[in-house]
């Protein structure tokens, strides 16, 4: 029978802290955009966060990039949308995750402001793999329910 | 080490967490297409799996399979075959029928009428019965079935074996904490404090392994201080008491995932299954005690 082994002195083996600023970024904009529409030859801007994907005059799907924001996550992503207004894939572009402090607040958002494209975050470039408590996406799963509410009707 | 331009890592909301996927070392049209192939595998089991779809195989049986025999995905009948294996050999601890309980504590929607209290575990005959042509029948109506528990790191193992097909030789997936590698550079690990979540207990390098962990549901958006147990010990009807958090080291995914909710349910009692699956654990009990079995200290270094 096997024997347990307790690790004695739990306080000592902890690691103090997760760094207070974790970022990755996945996708940028434009590299999500061709992802979810590869055959696309341009995309129109439609307004401030939605691009029109067409390929010659007719239009492939919409593009729509959005955000969620909690106590210590901040994460942006992207919904495209088929000509029906159906939802084709949903894409992580970065993901923040702050203990420090909430990452609602201004200087903690500063770090990011300006910064995109795929090489443009350097808060912690190694590959980090975290095994724990299952994190809920619940939160993006109601962000694309309001974007599919707000564009679904509004691909054509 | 693998530069940025030879490796990809992407991420997307699938079975009710952040699945990331990262590979290296091949061209990145041969990356990209592995990538998204794994990600319509575990759209897949997303779709087929779910207990909140009502379009999915486990819907369909909570609603119909105590009145006649339904058939569902391959994979599935998979899973719930696992699942049926696990029930019997842990006598009756690994439970995916715990869905009312769930339900009660408000971790699953809606209401399905419990079973009596007192018939769960020491239930002779199996409430799952699995038929020729990945056809499912329940016992009676107050089977309902969640495959929380099992299907994430089955998925895993599915996404991992995509990559695999595509001719990658390194892969990592990543479902919310259940996660496997493939390749032959150990992959590092961090495992997070179940009671502390901005603490982490130890990191450990995988290499063509997986490890699963189970505790409170931590929410980063609201975090609440009340935590709230996704796991039901079927004997009582209620979240287990003495262990905060457990991880298990396994062959495949799935099997780590399951044993996850054995351990969390177990603790100590659950050593000769663990042997039994080539599985490993670190227990972590409400007062702050740490446990491994002595197959989790293969290389594994402690946090500094």
């Amino acid at each position: 029978m096997t024997r347990w082994i307790r690790l004695a002195a739990p306080a000592a083996l902890v690691s103090t802290i997760v760094p207070p600023a974790y970022a990755v970024q996945y996708l940028s904009i434009a590299q999500a955009q061709k992802q979810a529409f590869p055959s696309a030859t341009s995309f129109a801007q439609a307004d401030v966060r939605s691009w029109k994907a067409q390929s010659g005059g007719t239009v492939l799907g919409l593009f729509v990039v959005d955000h969620v924001v909690g106590k210590h996550l901040y994460i942006d992503y992207s919904v495209a949308l088929d000509p029906g207004g159906r939802i084709k894939r949903v894409d992580i572009l970065q993901y923040r995750e702050s203990y420090g402090g909430e990452v609602r607040e201004a200087s903690w958002l500063a770090q990011f402001v300006g910064k995109s494209g795929a090489s443009a975050l350097k808060v912690d470039q190694d590959i980090r793999n975290i095994s724990g408590a299952t994190l809920s996406s619940h939160h993006v799963t109601e962000g694309v329910k309001r974007v599919l509410a707000a564009y679904g009707n509004r691909v054509r | 080490m693998a530069t940025a331009s030879d490796r990809l890592r992407r991420a997307r909301p699938l079975l009710g967490t952040f699945v990331e996927i990262a590979v290296a070392r091949a061209a990145p049209d041969v990356m990209e297409a592995a990538v998204e192939a794994a990600f319509d595998a575990i759209t897949r089991i997303h779709r087929r799996m779910s207990f909140h779809d009502p379009a999915s195989d486990v819907s369909r049986l909570n609603r119909q399979a105590a009145a006649a025999a339904i058939a569902v995905d391959p994979w599935t009948f998979q899973v719930l075959e696992r699942a049926v294996e696990l029930h019997r050999r842990t006598a009756g601890i690994f439970d995916i029928a715990v869905a009312p309980a769930l339900q009660r504590a408000g971790l699953l929607p809606g209401t399905k009428r419990a079973r009596p209290r007192g018939r769960v575990a020491a239930d002779a005959d199996d409430p799952i019965e699995l038929l020729p042509g990945c056809r499912v029948r329940f016992r009676d109506e107050h089977v309902a079935i969640d495959l929380g528990g099992i299907a994430k790191g089955f998925a895993v193992d599915r996404a991992l074996d995509t990559l695999r097909q595509h001719g990658l030789a390194h892969g990592l997936v990543n479902a919310g904490g259940d996660l496997a590698v493939f390749g032959s550079e150990p992959q590092p690990v961090s495992i997070r404090h179940p009671l502390n979540p901005h603490q982490l207990i130890c990191h450990v390098r995988l290499a063509n392994e997986a490890l699963a962990s189970s505790g409170s549901c931590l929410d980063l958006f609201e975090p609440s201080n009340v935590p709230r147990h996704a796991i039901i010990d079927p004997r009582t009807q209620e979240p287990p008491r003495a262990i905060a958090g457990a991880s298990v080291r396994a062959p495949s995914c799935l099997m780590a995932d399951a044993l996850t909710k054995v351990v969390m349910i177990q603790g100590e009692d659950s050593a000769a299954l663990l042997d039994r699956y080539h599985a490993s654990a670190l227990v972590v009990s409400n007062a702050g005690e740490i446990s491994v079995t002595p197959g989790w200290l293969d290389g594994k270094t402690l946090a500094a």
